[in-house]
């Protein structure tokens, strides 16, 4: 059995001998085998690899989204497989911010609503300035009550980036984020992704396809098969 | 964060939520329909009640054989309720040398407290109608009182001490019930002249009634208290007890009033089904997206069912003042029922219509919404990863369990919210069966089918969780719309043929055996049509299986009948055996008691019963039990035996006729030939009758029209439940290159299965539910016919294919480009 060791103070993230197995028609399916690495605060990461390598799940599993069937993971310090599914909700209420590569804006919210609604769960003290202020870093003072569909895809992910980074989380976990948009518009967002990561010291996980998204990163881990190779 | 800070947020940023305004939308139509339906049938209920109260001359009538006491009059006066006393009594009165048992009606001045008194000065004059009965000193006497004493109008005649003015001939007394076939003339007098008489002494055969009328709730609140302060011998008398032919009209009213309500329930729950399992699978992202966010599975849990009681709230409100409006125009509609004026609305039955949707909107949206707890996060990056958890079934049984039970015990009537809502669950259960069945069936068989087959067949399975819940939530919209038009177009139908355009409306008292012919004769020579005839007795029963029988007015003087020995194995007319078997040629001793008789008595199937007529006594044996259909105004008695106990009995004959003409003058020179003979005019009556059926089928045919609003928009709203995906499926095939032609033919296909499983389907839930309701509680007999199957799968046909086909009509005429980038 792989021993489970607690992370040093700096570590913002550890990651010690993770799988995840789900139940398939012709037995058991293993997902990810064995995963392991540390991050340290600020620092940032990109998770390659080809489609279907478990890549987007292994970040869900280090958000707390779902918990590995073996293994640990340590999120700022505290075992999430001895969290209850609420406990960790509360753990990424304070320390975690998410960019999707499908954006995942609610379609009924206004580009601010959005924001705000995250805010609002962190109960953040001043969720509306705060929520404005986010915008405006992001370039989009000029579209708060725009709904999603009114706004292009990339207005529509800094919108999400905004809402990620809102709460000033200790680490941000974005999946493809470039991964729906045109070079241009990609290289923009991964632009303003590196500068708030610069701006707020918040740790960087990103799953992506792109090598040069990649580059952008200190540390880069390749999955393949659902082993880390790299 | 605060739930409640979260839940209105969530309430108000959501409002561009289609799902949303979809649940809100169900619910007010929910509420409306059912505040609209209870309002109404509630107004047509109490306004059939107050017209049946001239049947008790009163709301509520007191009946004992004492003098009611002083608290009682007090009591009733304290709640600002009217009263009025009589005392009923028989005594044989004297003129000269004549005698004659009368049957004396004494009254206080209030009397009638409900209804009109009909009296003629001169014999010849048209019939006078009078809110008030006769001053001191004076008497009425019925015409064939008069003619029995020889007696003039304006002429005296002695009570006991007391000395009557007879002023005017009494013709019609609204509250004379059961007693049209008294054998003794009735006198109307007054109480104060009866106390002066000195017949009210020790020993005499008195019956007191202590009359009440007022203010609804009071009369209510009065008749409860008088029911838990009764003592020995009192009994408490409503409209709906009073004289048989009115209230078995009035009982079959309430009936059809509530099956009426009933499917507007069934309407309303399937409209909070489809809404609210829309809106909890809409949630499905936006909870997983709050759990990334970091909120608390008891945090969302409590905002969402916080946000589903500010929901409630606001369609208790407006759907209440939806109902309020829609019901005001129905009572438009029918002004009024049979001349009263419909009363005014009751707050009762809009709040229980909004508790009612509480009660289906959190039996319905709840369990889904507490299921959303268990949306896992991770849905957020890859949806096959959510695991689906199943609802809890114990909680959605308790909770529909009592979302259905309280309207089956407030409508009080168990037995026929039983068939209605048990007929409903059955049919969702074989609707979902049989659903589920079909999916699995045709996908097995889309493997040989042509592509636009394999099309829209593909489509039912893909879509078939929630293309079980459509054709299962469709079948049973439709079954409660076929089964108000069964009801408004079969059941009510026969309930007017109960009451045929010949029913008797004269009825002939006090034939003597030896008259029997030239009655017979001369009421056929006059122009008398529907003419029936037979002996009448007036007995009294003494013991039941050797012990007395219990105090009751029941038991106490009773008129009985018997068959002729020629046709003794012949039912009367407009009767039906219901327990045990009918005389046979070798009957001998036996007893056929009507079902309402026999229950009020307590008597059944083998027990003997002791009579008596004067020094005569003789046993029977019970041996059937019959249900009588009195509103056919058939000559009709409780108690029926065979001739051999009968015709030994001192007796007379009676006889019902229809006379069509308003002109009973025709009738003078029969009166002429049997001055005996009395001649009694049930129109009244009859017109009572006729006016409860009438305005009940007028008030069924307006709560259809409505029930049929309502049922189209659920029946719209169950197929826009899977639209959106439906179009989006289509855009896609046809992006692959799919002819318009096979995207239309898959269309109609998918739909058309649905209108073949919840058209027939409901037809034959609507047929069966029809068929129970009709021989269980109407006594009628209903057989469910073709057309109904055909009409009902017609409807479906129309309905499903035709509002499927305008949904997505659109789909074939955009580009699927705009389609799939707008998805």
């Amino acid at each position: 059995m792989n021993s489970i060791i607690s992370p040093t103070s700096d570590c913002i993230l550890s990651c010690q001998h993770v799988g995840f197995r789900v139940a398939a028609p012709d037995g058991e399916l293993t997902i990810l085998d064995d995963i392991s690495f540390d991050l340290k605060s600020g620092e940032t990461l990109a998770i390659v690899g080809a489609s279907g390598s478990g890549k987007t799940t292994l970040l869900g599993l280090l958000a707390g989204l779902d918990r590995p069937t073996s293994g640990e993971i340590f999120l700022t310090g505290q075992a999430l497989s001895q969290l209850d599914e609420d406990r960790r909700a509360e753990l990424r209420q304070n320390n975690v911010g998410f960019v999707f590569q499908s954006f995942h804006l609610l379609p009924t919210l206004s580009a601010l609503e959005n924001v705000l609604l995250a805010l609002e769960i962190a109960n953040h003290p001043s969720p509306k300035s705060r929520a404005k202020e986010t915008l405006e870093m992001v370039g989009l003072s000029h579209r708060l009550s725009h709904y999603p569909r009114q706004l292009s895809g990339g207005e529509q992910q800094r919108v999400a980036i905004a809402r990620a980074f809102a709460n000033e989380p200790a680490i941000l976990f974005a999946d493809e984020p470039t991964g729906n948009l045109d070079r241009k518009t990609g290289d923009g967002i991964a632009n303003l992704l590196f500068d708030l990561n610069q701006q707020i010291n918040t740790a960087l996980v990103l799953v992506t396809h792109d090598p040069s998204l990649a580059e952008r990163c200190q540390t880069t881990h390749t999955i393949d098969g659902g082993q880390l190779v790299q | 964060m605060n739930p409640i800070a979260l839940s209105w947020r969530l309430l108000f940023r959501q409002s561009r939520a289609g799902a949303l305004w979809l649940l809100l939308a169900g619910l007010i139509i929910a509420t409306g329909a059912l505040t609209a339906v209870g309002l109404f049938t509630d107004r047509v209920g109490r306004a059939l009640e107050r017209q049946a109260s001239e049947t008790l001359a009163a709301d509520l009538v007191i009946s004992s054989r004492t003098p009611p006491s002083d608290q009682w009059i007090t009591k009733a006066q304290s709640m600002n309720l009217e009263t009025a006393k009589l005392v009923v009594i028989s005594s044989a009165v004297f003129l000269e040398d004549r005698s004659q048992l009368i049957d004396i009606k004494a009254v206080s001045e209030d009397y009638p407290l409900r209804g009109t008194l009909g009296v003629k000065r001169d014999l010849a004059d048209d019939e006078t109608r009078l809110a008030t009965g006769p001053s001191r000193g004076q008497g009425w006497l019925e015409p064939r009182g008069l003619n029995a004493l020889g007696l003039s109008l304006g002429e005296r005649l002695d009570i006991g001490r007391a000395t009557l003015n007879i002023e005017q001939a009494l013709t019609y007394e609204p509250d004379a019930g059961g007693s049209q076939f008294m054998v003794a003339p009735r006198l109307l007098m007054r109480l104060e002249d009866l106390e002066s008489s000195g017949l009210l002494g020790p020993g005499a055969r008195t019956r007191y009634r202590l009359l009440v009328a007022g203010e609804e709730d009071q009369v209510l609140a009065f008749k409860q208290w008088a029911e838990d302060n009764a003592e020995l011998g009192q009994r408490v008398i409503t409209p709906a007890e009073g004289e048989a032919q009115t209230a078995e009209a009035l009982t079959q009213a309430r009936r059809f009033l509530g099956v009426a309500a009933l499917t507007t329930v069934i309407l309303a729950a399937v409209a909070i089904l489809l809404s609210a399992l829309r809106f909890a699978r809409s949630q499905r992202d936006l909870v997983a997206l709050l759990k990334t966010f970091g909120a608390s599975s008891r945090l969302i849990l409590m905002a969402l069912s916080a946000l589903l009681a500010w929901l409630i709230l606001l369609a208790v409100v407006a759907g209440g003042l939806l109902g309020l409006v829609t019901q005001e125009i129905l009572a438009g509609v029918l002004a009024n029922v049979g001349g009263t004026a419909l009363p005014s609305p009751t707050a009762t039955p809009w709040l229980s219509a909004a508790f009612l949707t509480a009660l289906l909107a959190v039996g319905f949206a709840l369990p889904p919404l507490i299921g959303l707890r268990q949306v896992t996060p991770i849905r957020i990056l890859n949806r096959s990863l959510d695991r689906a958890h199943p609802m809890s079934l114990g909680l959605w049984a308790v909770l529909l369990l009592t979302g259905l039970g309280v309207p089956a015990l407030e409508l009080g009537d168990l037995k026929l919210a039983g068939i209605v809502l048990g007929g409903a669950a059955g049919l969702a259960m074989v609707l979902a069966l049989m659903a589920w069945l079909c999916m699995h069936i045709t996908h097995a068989l889309s493997n040989l089918a042509r592509a636009s087959w394999r099309f829209g067949l593909a489509g039912l399975y893909r879509r078939r969780s929630a293309g079980i819940i459509q054709i299962t939530a469709l079948g049973l919209g439709l079954m409660a719309l076929l089964l108000l038009l069964v009801v408004r177009g079969e059941l009510i139908t026969q309930w007017q043929a109960t009451l045929p355009e010949d029913a008797p409306n004269h009825f002939v008292v006090n034939v003597q055996p030896n008259q029997r012919d030239s009655v017979y004769r001369g009421l056929i020579e006059a122009g008398a049509d529907n003419l029936q005839m037979g002996p009448m007795a007036s007995v009294r029963l003494t013991a039941i299986n050797g012990e007395p029988p219990p105090s009751d007015r029941f038991t106490g003087q009773v008129n009985i009948s018997w068959v002729s020995a020629d046709s003794i194995d012949q039912l009367p007319p407009a009767n039906r055996i219901t327990e045990g078997r009918y005389f046979t040629e070798n009957s001998v001793a036996e007893v056929s008691l009507a079902n309402r008789w026999a229950g009020r008595v307590g008597v059944g199937l083998g027990d003997v019963l002791v009579f008596e007529s004067g020094a005569r006594t003789f046993q029977a044996t019970v041996t059937s039990l019959r249900e009588v259909e009195w509103n056919s105004f058939n000559i009709n008695f409780f108690i029926l035996l065979t001739p051999d106990a009968g015709e030994a009995l001192p007796h007379q004959h009676i006889a019902s006729f229809y006379w069509p003409d308003d002109d009973a003058s025709a009738l003078k020179p029969f009166s002429q030939n049997h001055p005996n003979v009395s001649i009694l005019d049930v129109g009244a009556l009859i017109e009572r009758v006729f006016n409860i059926i009438a305005s009940v089928s007028r008030a069924a045919e307006v709560v259809f029209v409505l029930t049929l609003l309502a049922g189209l928009v659920v029946l719209l709203a169950a197929l826009e439940a899977t639209r959106d995906e439906r179009r989006h499926e289509s855009a896609l095939i046809r992006a692959m290159g799919a002819p318009k032609d096979m995207v239309r033919r898959g269309i109609l296909i998918e739909y058309g299965i649905m209108a073949l499983i919840g058209g027939s389907l409901a037809s034959a839930g609507a047929g069966i539910t029809g068929h129970y309701l009709a021989s269980s509680l109407f006594g009628f007999s209903y057989q469910p016919s073709l057309g109904l199957f055909a009409g009902g799968l017609l409807a479906a046909y129309i309905l499903i294919v035709g509002a499927g086909w305008l949904g997505n009509r659109s789909v074939l005429n955009t580009p699927p480009m705009r389609i799939l980038r707008g998805s």
